[in-house]
């Protein structure tokens, strides 16, 4: 791969691009879903290939192809270019890069068992084993497991002098059960919703889940939510637990500190954010508790990597500091754009097929202190809600609405009563100003979200979160008129 | 001539039948598979994109999968890959193999479809050769003319020209192939105070106006300004063809399908036969339908009919395939998704037109609410159809049947079933757009009056 890399390079510079890239990747993925005793899809897939991208005159190109020989890697890299040189007939700004070392490395993930080397049978039977036991259950209408695994490898160059060889292992599973009754649906998971917890890592991480012990209780409470009272719309103390903190991170913090929304590149299909520049040091996005990184650096993570898809070495970064906005998500050219030294190294593209574009690595919620049982014991009155199941926020990343699977009432620092279809809606500065309490190191834990898009064409990549549960006080549950 | 050029000359279309059939033929007959079916797809695409009047990112790209599907018995697995030379398609097929004998037996596995029962289905080729060959200077020049047509504002959107072909080839006889292309145009202006927007898509590039979507956007823009608080609640609106194609997409992926049905998550279940709309409501699923863009199969090779899952305002049928059909009782519609897990899937979703023009619709309101389009749409409760989602790009006081001032976003959350159940006027012009993700597919949908729409919260601002 680096041979056809390198004339692509070569081919691209000598064609007149100031500055030129190639990437070359090849992924091994895994997919198995089990409903019930019957397996209902069980999949294979591999994808190689290569992109080229390129500044010429100033302005970006990009070319891919699957085709993995050297008249091709010509061809992709001269198509880049005369793509670049379309761009420059529209454009009146040049792309300006931050400078970023040349790094000549190898890293890959820290794998215990390779989960291509675990038999399909054992796979299956673990899935089998949980869904089945789900389905024992009364009331549920089937128990269902999944199982993804994915292989990575990337080799990135650049005119720059970069020779990066880089393979990321990421392993999930996760089961859920689905009770129905006279129009209604539920749905109970674990460890988490949409196809379970994903880590970096390999089949350790599936074996030391657990799946088959919380089967029972899974489906338990997804027939035990049929007959449960509605949560209601008022307004009051919410306490979340680690799962839905972490989609509350993604979207409200995540989002809208990427660098390339706040300076208006994604407007037209993600949006934009309520941020902006001259908010960094200023704007207060939380109360005194919040404290969020951006970090492609923590163990475990679905964005955890040594060098990021335009060759800059990974970062931790404080985004949000005792509440205060003091960082964003960049990339080299949009660090130029606002005056900053260095790309913070958080650009990503799904496959070998697209361009790299800022993609949150793990955005996390830093500990604070006490247990989940502290959280609770401050709460004459309020509502417990656990893993996500819904979102929806608008395209400035500040009116939200998001539904979890499960709730129950707190009644004097206690667990309540089970409460179905939760949801919750606030303004994203005024929700993170009302955390009193994030729980301490011992709650706290790297989620994967395996399925983020972004970009036209649209890519979906994995990113990570740590988090611990929260509390915010004030808040309006149900649907706020 | 230019590599673009050159790409173009060495074979227009991403994908010939003969290719196809050439790889297909190295693993048709592998030892130890019961059934073996591959699909092949293949695609070109340029997309060129731009923000702050700027173009921002620039791709050409080359894609292709070949999706092996492999039976032992009741036993079924499937393995993807990117290259089609012989010893790919072996090492797929043989991991699909090998996967389905570690598999378990499936009792619901139908077999896979013969093609004495289903024949060949018709190629539509929804293809336009000129819009197959669009060159990356081309689609900058169309950039070109929209920054110029939005002049003043800040624009940002997408040009992109692409071209598809899919081909199926099975065991059992089956071999199907269609191609298509498709042109589209997305542009959003922000004169810094409000924004609009306007999108046109075809399958030909030459019937994509887009000038006329960028004026459009820069209208609206322009008549946004000065937006003032409303309160939220459940107000009559005039719902323009990008906000009606959303709310339609997330109906039909909320339940429009057998695998829902048989899992309850669908309205169908508890609604089929049952007035569920308003009686002037047909939504069909149509791949033929005049606008439409797709392919005339399914991912088995079946020919995929015209299911009309809403006929006048009632809940007939969902679509399906061979499994879940048999399951039902019935045939199957030719809807395979290609994902047992996923199921059938209407993906050329069409609300029929109606009698109304739009000023008509809007007469007929005498005080209510103007929504372009929405926002981050997702589906909050599949049987009762409850979506959530925001307003975007120009939403508009109606006053005395005429559109008044603007007014900021709000989110709605609302059961498009109720919604379809008050519509009060359907426009008589139609609109086709592509997906927003993905390129498969494509919906067509007319602007609608509805009597009551329920929004709950507005964006701070």
């Amino acid at each position: 791969m680096d041979d056809l890399l390198n004339e692509a390079l070569d081919a691209a510079t000598a064609s007149g691009a100031s500055y030129a890239d190639a990437r070359g990747v090849d992924i091994d993925a895994e997919s198995l879903t089990v409903k019930g005793p019957r397996v209902e899809a069980l999949d294979r897939s591999s994808s190689v290939g290569f992109g080229v991208r390129v500044v010429v005159d100033g302005a970006w190109g990009f070319a891919a192809s699957p085709r993995l020989d050297r008249d091709e890697a010509s061809r992709v890299a001269l198509t880049a270019v005369e793509v670049a040189r379309a761009s420059a007939t529209a454009n009146t700004n040049l792309v300006e890069l931050v400078p970023e070392p040349a790094h000549r490395a190898t890293w890959s993930t820290p794998v215990d068992i390779d989960p291509f080397e675990v038999p399909t049978e054992k796979k299956v039977a673990l899935l089998a084993s949980a869904a089945e036991e789900m389905e024992k259950v009364p009331g549920v209408r089937f128990g269902r497991g999944s199982m993804d695994l994915l292989k990575q490898r990337t080799w990135f160059v650049s005119s720059e002098g970069s020779d990066i060889d880089q393979t990321i292992v990421h392993s999930g599973t996760g089961i859920d059960a689905v009770a129905v009754s006279e129009g209604d649906l539920q749905q109970r998971s674990f460890p988490g919703s949409f196809r379970g917890h994903f880590e970096a890592g390999g089949y350790e991480i599936v074996e030391g889940l657990e799946l088959v012990e919380n089967s029972q209780r899974t489906a338990e409470e997804a027939v035990a939510l049929l007959q449960a009272p509605e949560c209601p719309s008022t307004s009051t103390t919410l306490v979340l637990d680690g799962h839905q903190v972490m989609l509350q991170v993604h979207e409200s913090v995540g989002h809208p500190t990427e660098l390339d929304r706040i300076l208006g590149m994604e407007a037209a299909f993600a949006g934009t954010s309520f941020v902006g520049i001259g908010d960094l040091g200023h704007l207060r996005y939380g109360s005194e508790l919040v404290n969020i990184t951006s970090d492609a650096t923590v163990e475990g993570g679905l964005g955890t990597y040594a060098y990021d898809d335009e060759g800059v070495a990974a970062q931790r970064v404080n985004l949000v500091t005792d509440g205060i906005l003091t960082g964003f998500q960049t990339s080299r050219e949009t660090a130029a754009a606002i005056g900053a030294d260095r790309s913070n190294g958080t650009m990503r593209a799904e496959g070998w097929e697209n361009f790299a574009l800022i993609r949150m690595p793990n955005i996390n919620l830093l500990p604070g202190e006490g247990s989940f049982e502290d959280l609770l014991a401050d709460v004459d009155e309020g509502i417990y809600m656990a893993t996500n199941k819904s979102w929806s926020i608008d395209d400035k990343r500040k009116n939200f609405q998001f539904g979890c699977e499960i709730a129950w009432e707190i009644k004097n620092g206690r667990i309540g009563r089970m409460l179905k279809n939760p949801r919750y809606t606030g303004i994203t500065p005024v929700f993170w100003g009302s955390c009193d309490q994030v729980a301490g190191p011992e709650e706290w834990k790297v989620w994967g979200t395996p399925n983020c898009g972004k970009g036209q064409p649209g890519q979906t990549m994995r990113v990570g979160h740590g988090t611990s549960p929260a509390r915010f006080r004030n808040v309006s549950t149900g649907f706020a008129q | 001539m230019s590599p673009s050029e050159q790409a173009v000359a060495a074979g227009e279309l991403p994908l010939s039948q003969d290719e196809a059939e050439h790889a297909a033929g190295a693993i048709l007959d592998i030892a130890g598979a019961d059934g073996v079916e591959v699909v092949v797809a293949a695609s070109r695409s340029g997309v060129t994109r731009f923000a702050n009047s700027q173009i921002i990112q620039n791709t050409v790209r080359s894609e292709l999968r070949a999706y092996v599907r492999i039976a032992v018995g009741q036993k079924l697995a499937s393995a993807t890959t990117n290259q089609l030379d012989a010893a790919h398609m072996q090492k797929a097929a043989n991991q699909a193999l090998e996967a389905a004998r570690a598999s378990r037996e499936d009792p619901d596995f139908p077999g896979l479809p013969e093609a004495r029962e289903f024949g060949s289905a018709p190629a539509l080729m929804r293809y336009d050769a000129l819009t197959a060959v669009a060159t990356p200077a081309q689609r900058a020049d169309a950039v070109a003319a929209i920054l110029r047509a939005t002049e003043g504002a800040s624009a940002a959107g997408v040009f992109e020209t692409s071209s598809h072909a899919y081909a199926l080839l099975s065991s059992t006889g089956m071999r199907c192939y269609d191609a298509f292309t498709r042109g589209v145009m997305t542009c959003l202006a922000d004169n810094g105070d409000a924004t609009g927007w306007g999108e046109d898509s075809s399958h030909a590039l030459a019937d994509v106006d887009y000038e006329e979507g960028a004026r459009r956007a820069l209208d609206k823009a322009q008549e946004g300004r000065g937006a003032i608080d409303m309160d939220p609640g459940t107000y009559r609106v005039v719902l323009e063809p990008p906000a009606v194609a959303m709310l339609i997409d997330y109906l039909s992926y909320a339940g429009f399908g057998a695998k829902q049905v048989l899992e309850g998550e669908s309205f169908l279940e508890a609604l089929a036969g049952q007035q569920v709309a308003d009686p002037a409501v047909t939504i069909a699923d149509d791949v033929a339908y005049p606008g439409s863009v797709g392919i005339g199969f399914d991912f088995e090779g079946v020919p995929r009919r015209r299911v009309a899952v809403i006929d006048k305002g009632v809940a007939t049928g969902p679509v399906s395939d061979t499994r879940t059909a048999r399951k039902l009782g019935g045939a199957t519609t030719g809807h395979f998704s290609g994902s047992d897990e996923f199921g059938p899937y209407a993906g050329n979703v069409v609300l029929e037109a109606g009698d109304r023009s739009d000023e008509e619709l809007l007469g007929s309101v005498d005080d209510g609410l103007l929504v372009t389009r929405f926002h981050y749409v997702n589906v909050l409760d599949r049987p009762e159809t409850l979506l959530t989602g925001m307003t975007r790009d120009g939403t508009f006081r109606i006053r005395k049947g005429e559109r008044a001032e603007p007014v900021h976003n709000f989110r709605f959350t609302q059961s498009v079933l109720k919604a379809l159940a008050s519509v009060e006027g359907i426009g008589r012009d139609l609109r086709a757009f592509a997906p927003e993700f993905g390129s498969f597919g494509s919906t067509v949908a007319p602007s609608l009056a509805v009597g009551e729409f329920r929004f709950t919260s507005r964006t701070s601002h």
